[in-house]
């Protein structure tokens, strides 16, 4: 497969450019944290908070802008800053998805859509504000829609880096609580763990991974950073840990190969590739992987058609040759 | 027809033409399911434009429309494996489909001059734009009816209605008893894939008016604010329909006063109008379980301090 990219771009011209570099290395960053903390949310079946999260990013994001150049009087695109009104606000959208489904009858997946579209006609109102207005350092505000790998610069790396480590230590240290709460929440507040506390942690932790990536991926397409490689991780896997590492590994290596793709064909935006890039990875991994993939699956069936299709032959043969008759079963009964 | 009046009746046709299915759209737990739907009806969209050159055209909605099932029913087929938890399946294909899209109009695919940030977001005044007129013998101005797009959302409001009348018991009893739905003998499956396929027309047609977010705002905000309010099927269409109604003119009202973005700030305004209702009800719950702790224990606060308390 690297021979036909090398005709287009070869590696080695690959690493030699820096905006190449930021977007190979960002984006897989950005998939390696995404994926590994995006299993939490598969376990938890609520995946689709991922989507709620990057939407309500960017009224976070923007709000932040606006915070930091009209009252602070500092630099908008101080990335602290961004990430910080980022992560508040994906917080505060769990949070009121999660209020919304506990104080009514609703069910989660309607909790989510009013929460983010709230929050995303939020974000976008502010975004008519901001675009409207003479701010300085606006520019660039447009690529948290639908993302842009080639503006990363290399502090945005190291912030992607450090803030995506802080994330996945935190999973590490509450590494027994979370578990606990994902696979047997009664027995993990019957044993005295604070389930809000704990939950709150976790979701903690997803924001971050959404955050670092909304500015190079986009807000729509970051949903599948979080569920493309855990899902298709989870079919080659059996044990949580095994899990996590694996879908890090494919959000990492399906990022970087999505960026390298799109860099080396030209002209096609890096967010769709990676997405796509990621959902083969997850295609290979229902049709391949061992025990329970489809094709394991559809071969078993036939298998067992043969079997089956071979006894009742050998058991109606066996019932028609002592009488001589070829009447159906049954058939004789009045 | 003046310009104000032309898109403030599209705001109300088209949250109309979107709550009513949403109704069964959030009873379902369907919800981000059309979240799904607005963002995969993009290559749809686009394929569409590359054959009509029309973006008013039905054909293309329909198309489109096609587009948006396919999340539907790769969802179902995706979730019938037992390879997938929870709702993965839905956020797995629709990212996939919008990438297309977005590869295919940054390709300029077509020749289409979608601007990618209107695809999201929508424009509500710019699509009331295109004024439907009429050549009237005798009058020197023509007859204007309004903008064109009022009555493509017209026309999906109706199909959705006599849809829902139709199929209204159906729709009924696979919602709240499928089980016994099924023992009646009827097809759950392909009234699903029916149902979601008119969600997908209404998306696509609202699409250029309200954008692919908030779209989920028109669906899914209205019933679910109707269904804080009330248990009873028919009276929580009827509110939903009020509520869509009453949200589209003082969304657009307000967006309007405060020259904000239109198809945002009603989507905010849906919002807003759903966190007052949940609070109020929240509100008038707390306080008859008070009165009624009152009733049975026979106590009365005296003091400031127990009224607080109790």
């Amino acid at each position: 497969m690297s021979d036909v990219l090398g005709a287009l771009m070869g590696p080695g011209a690959f690493f030699d450019d820096h905006t190449f570099r930021m977007a190979f290395f960002g984006t897989a960053v950005i998939g390696l944290v995404a994926g590994a903390l995006g299993s939490f949310a598969y376990l938890r079946k609520q995946s689709l908070i991922s989507d709620v999260i990057s939407h309500s990013a960017l009224p976070g994001t923007l709000g932040a802008f606006l915070l930091a150049v009209v009252v602070l009087e500092v630099d908008g695109r101080n990335m602290a800053v961004l990430m910080l009104g980022a992560v508040v606000a994906g917080t505060l959208a769990v949070g009121l998805a999660q209020y919304v489904t506990r104080a009514t009858k609703l069910s989660i997946d309607a909790a989510m859509a009013i929460t983010l579209s709230l929050f995303f006609g939020a974000g976008m109102l502010l975004m008519r504000i901001i675009s409207n207005g003479a701010y300085p350092g606006k520019g660039g505000i447009q690529d948290y829609l639908f993302g842009n790998a080639s503006v990363i610069t290399k502090a945005d790396l190291i912030a992607s880096i450090s803030v995506g480590t802080a994330a996945l230590v935190l999973m590490v240290v509450f590494w027994k609580e979370i578990t606990l709460r994902t696979f047997d929440p009664d027995h993990s507040t019957v044993l005295g763990f604070h389930a809000r506390a704990i939950d709150a942690l976790m979701f903690i932790t997803i924001v971050i991974a959404i955050v670092i990536g909304v500015k190079a991926v986009g807000l729509v397409l970051m949903v599948a950073f979080v569920v493309t490689p855990p899902s298709a991780a989870r079919q080659w896997t059996r044990t949580l840990p095994a899990m996590v590492v694996l879908s890090g590994i494919i959000g990492g290596l399906g990022s970087g190969l999505g960026a390298y793709l799109s860099i080396a064909v030209g002209g096609v935006p890096t967010g769709p590739l990676i997405v796509l890039t990621l959902f083969a990875f997850l295609v290979l991994s229902l049709l391949l992987a061992p025990g329970r993939s489809l094709i394991t699956r559809a071969r078993g069936r036939t298998r067992h058609r043969r079997i089956l299709l071979r006894q009742l032959v050998a058991e109606r043969e066996a019932h028609i040759e002592p009488q001589g008759s070829t009447t159906l079963p049954g058939a004789g009964q009045s | 027809m003046s310009f104000l009046l032309g898109a403030t009746l599209v705001a109300v046709t088209m949250a109309m033409a979107c709550a009513l299915p949403g109704v069964f759209v959030v009873l379902r737990k369907n919800s981000m399911l059309v979240d799904g739907i607005g963002h995969a009806v993009l290559p749809g969209i686009v394929i569409g434009y590359a054959i009509t050159q029309d973006l008013g055209s039905p054909w293309l909605i329909l198309g489109a429309a096609l587009a948006g099932l396919v999340v539907v029913l790769g969802n179902e087929y995706l979730t019938r494996t037992g390879l997938l938890a929870g709702d993965s399946p839905q956020g797995l294909v629709f990212p996939a489909l919008f990438s297309i899209g977005v590869i295919m109009v940054t390709a300029d695919f077509a020749n289409i001059h979608l601007d990618t940030h209107a695809v999201l977001v929508g424009d509500l005044n710019l699509a009331s734009f295109q004024q439907l007129t009429i050549e009237a013998p005798g009058r020197s101005p023509n007859l204007d009816l309004g903008p064109v797009y009022l009555y493509v959302m017209l026309a999906v409001l109706l199909v959705n209605v006599a849809f829902l009348a139709a199929f209204y018991r159906q729709l009924k009893l696979t919602t709240f008893d499928p089980q016994f739905a099924r023992t009646l003998g009827i097809r759950s499956g392909a009234l699903n894939t029916g149902f979601m396929f008119l969600v997908s027309i209404t998306v696509t047609a609202a699409f250029n008016g309200a954008g692919a977010i908030l779209v989920i705002a028109l669906i899914v905000a209205p019933p679910a604010t109707a269904y804080l309010l009330t248990d009873r099927l028919p009276v929580m269409i009827g509110l939903t329909v009020g509520i869509a109604g009453a949200g589209a003119v003082g969304g657009f009202w307000a967006a309007y006063a405060a020259n904000a973005a239109t198809s945002a700030g009603m989507s905010v305004f849906y919002g807003v109008v759903f966190l007052l209702v949940l609070a109020a009800t929240r509100a008038a719950r707390a306080r008859r379980r008070r009165s009624s702790l009152q009733r049975t224990t026979g106590t009365r606060p005296t003091t400031p301090e127990q009224a607080l308390i109790g």
